[in-house]
């Protein structure tokens, strides 16, 4: 089970990955087989910060 | 092993309640301003009201903010941007899913979900499925007729989240379902009471089959409160020697509660993703303590599209007194959702909720599963039907059930019915959700 301390550190990944993925949705805006498909992406990543990034810092 | 794990987030479902409100509260203000700035018809409703986002900083101040009523939802959508109107919160191009209410109070409510919205259903889902016990070694049958009606649509999805395998039992006919089941050795599936009984019962008086021999040995309850009466779900436990377990939700809202493996007797309210507030009906007053009822107040806290932000659900709920003894600390309503404040109606000046009935019919050995109520009126006078099945071979024992049904109603409902006996088989079976409350009064 996750700890504490390690919400803090799961979310510093999760927010690096939101980062690369937001980057990669700008970057995709004439190609929609990878902008449709990050958006995706980033919806998954929204399902970890509520699991995760929102606790974190509670 | 992920699969020995207890809870499917284990912060958030024993995180201690101090810190779930804390939560709750930082999250409502942000759906709120999210509903704020992005919805011209919430702004205008907190406008109204004077209310803007940051004059939101305690549960006492949720409380001033106006409530959305499903009449109101009606009464903006079929408007542009089509066909949802100035609830939604995002482009329409961003809508990926569409959904209706079912219609059953009037005109059905469209509802909008963006992907993300789409992901955070499953999710909601997947925190049920997985205190339910569902795994990934399980093969979970949806004998569902997939529509514009929500219902096991985010099951489907969040079995697939979860990472068991789904067989959609789509246009299949109910003997069709059960040989696929058969068939496929499936371990879990999900419907409807009313549709649990029918297909137990087809399996048994069409072919032959008893459900108790098939595979499966969870089943997950939704669009009925027949799972948290305890004579239905115990009828239902016996026919496929499986486990019942209750959830509610709703289109305009999610699937914001689920009973977990304990069964202890209430519904766990995901208090991660919902904030439920309980309001009396006669005085307005909010309800925090166990044990008084009163009427369901909810917001989805991460719903984007088109926002569910205190929303008067009209179901009548109340706390539970004692913690679940499975570790969550997301509260339990006691008994899963009671009625309706609309469904609750008067007879012969006494309130009567139509759950109480079937309570007591199910509860009756000797009685089939089906039965149906009308209320109408002989003169001025109210006047109760209840229509009941005599189970085959049980026709003999018709007076001393008829007595036993007569005491039964009157302790439980207070009130005296004309009793209609039908031959076995012979009142509607339904597929999905039962129409079996009538109240013709207003017709007259």
């Amino acid at each position: 089970m996750a700890k504490k301390a390690d919400l803090k550190e799961i979310d510093i990944k999760i927010q690096s990955m939101k980062k690369t993925a937001e980057e990669l949705k700008q970057m995709g805006e004439d190609f929609p087989a990878l902008y449709r498909n990050i958006s995706r992406v980033l919806a998954s990543i929204k399902m970890l910060e509520l699991n995760i990034s929102d606790v974190a810092g509670i | 092993m992920i699969s020995e794990q207890k809870y499917w987030n284990p912060v958030l479902e024993t995180l201690p309640h101090e810190k779930i409100r804390k939560l709750q509260l930082e999250k409502f203000k942000r759906i709120f301003s999210w509903a704020h700035e992005r919805s011209k018809f919430h702004r205008g409703l907190y406008e109204k009201a004077g209310i803007k986002p940051g004059d939101i900083r305690s549960f006492d101040d949720i409380r001033r903010i106006p409530t959305v009523e499903k009449s109101m939802m009606r009464g903006i959508q079929r408007k542009d941007p089509f066909p949802y109107g100035d609830a939604l919160c995002v482009p329409l191009e961003e809508v990926s899913e569409f959904r209706q209410t079912s219609g059953t109070t009037g005109q059905p409510v469209y509802q909008a979900d963006t992907w993300q919205d789409w992901e955070w259903w499953a999710e909601s889902w997947a925190f049920i499925l997985w205190a339910q016990g569902y795994r990934p070694k399980d093969r979970v049958f949806l004998p569902f007729g997939y529509n514009v009606f929500v219902a096991f649509w985010a099951g489907h999805y969040a079995t697939e989240k979860i990472g068991a395998e789904i067989v959609p039992g789509g246009v299949l006919d109910t003997q069709a379902r059960i040989l696929k089941i058969q068939e496929l050795q499936c371990t879990a599936m999900m419907a409807t009471p009313t549709y649990v009984l029918g297909m137990a019962d087809t399996a048994k008086n069409k072919m032959g089959i008893d459900p108790r021999s098939l595979a499966i040995r969870k089943i997950t309850c939704a669009g009925e409160p027949g799972a948290s009466i305890p004579t239905t779900k115990k009828r239902m436990e016996e026919a496929w020697g499986a486990k019942v377990y209750d959830h509610a939700g709703a289109t305009e809202i999610g699937a914001w509660c689920f009973e977990c493996e304990a069964q202890s007797g209430g519904l766990h309210v995901n208090e991660a993703f919902f904030l439920v507030e309980i309001q009396d009906t006669e005085t307005g007053e909010y309800i925090e303590e166990p044990g008084r009822r009163g009427k369901m107040i909810i917001t989805a806290l991460d719903r984007q599209a088109q926002p569910c932000v205190r929303f008067d659900s009209k179901d009548i709920i109340e706390w539970s007194p004692e913690p679940c003894p499975c570790g969550r600390s997301f509260r339990l309503i006691k008994g899963g959702v009671l009625g309706r404040a609309d469904d609750i109606t008067k007879v012969k000046g006494v309130l009567l909720a139509p759950s109480a009935i079937e309570e007591v019919v199910r509860g009756l050995d000797g009685l089939a599963d089906e039965f149906e109520v009308i209320v109408d009126k002989e003169g001025d006078i109210d006047r109760i039907t209840l229509k009941i099945e005599i189970l085959k071979g049980r026709e003999g024992e018709r007076k001393k059930i008829e007595a036993q049904l007569k005491d039964q109603l009157r302790l439980k409902t207070n009130l005296g019915y004309n009793l209609e006996f039908h031959d076995y088989g012979t009142l509607p079976r339904y597929d999905v959700k039962a129409k079996r409350f009538k109240d013709l009064r207003g017709k007259h």
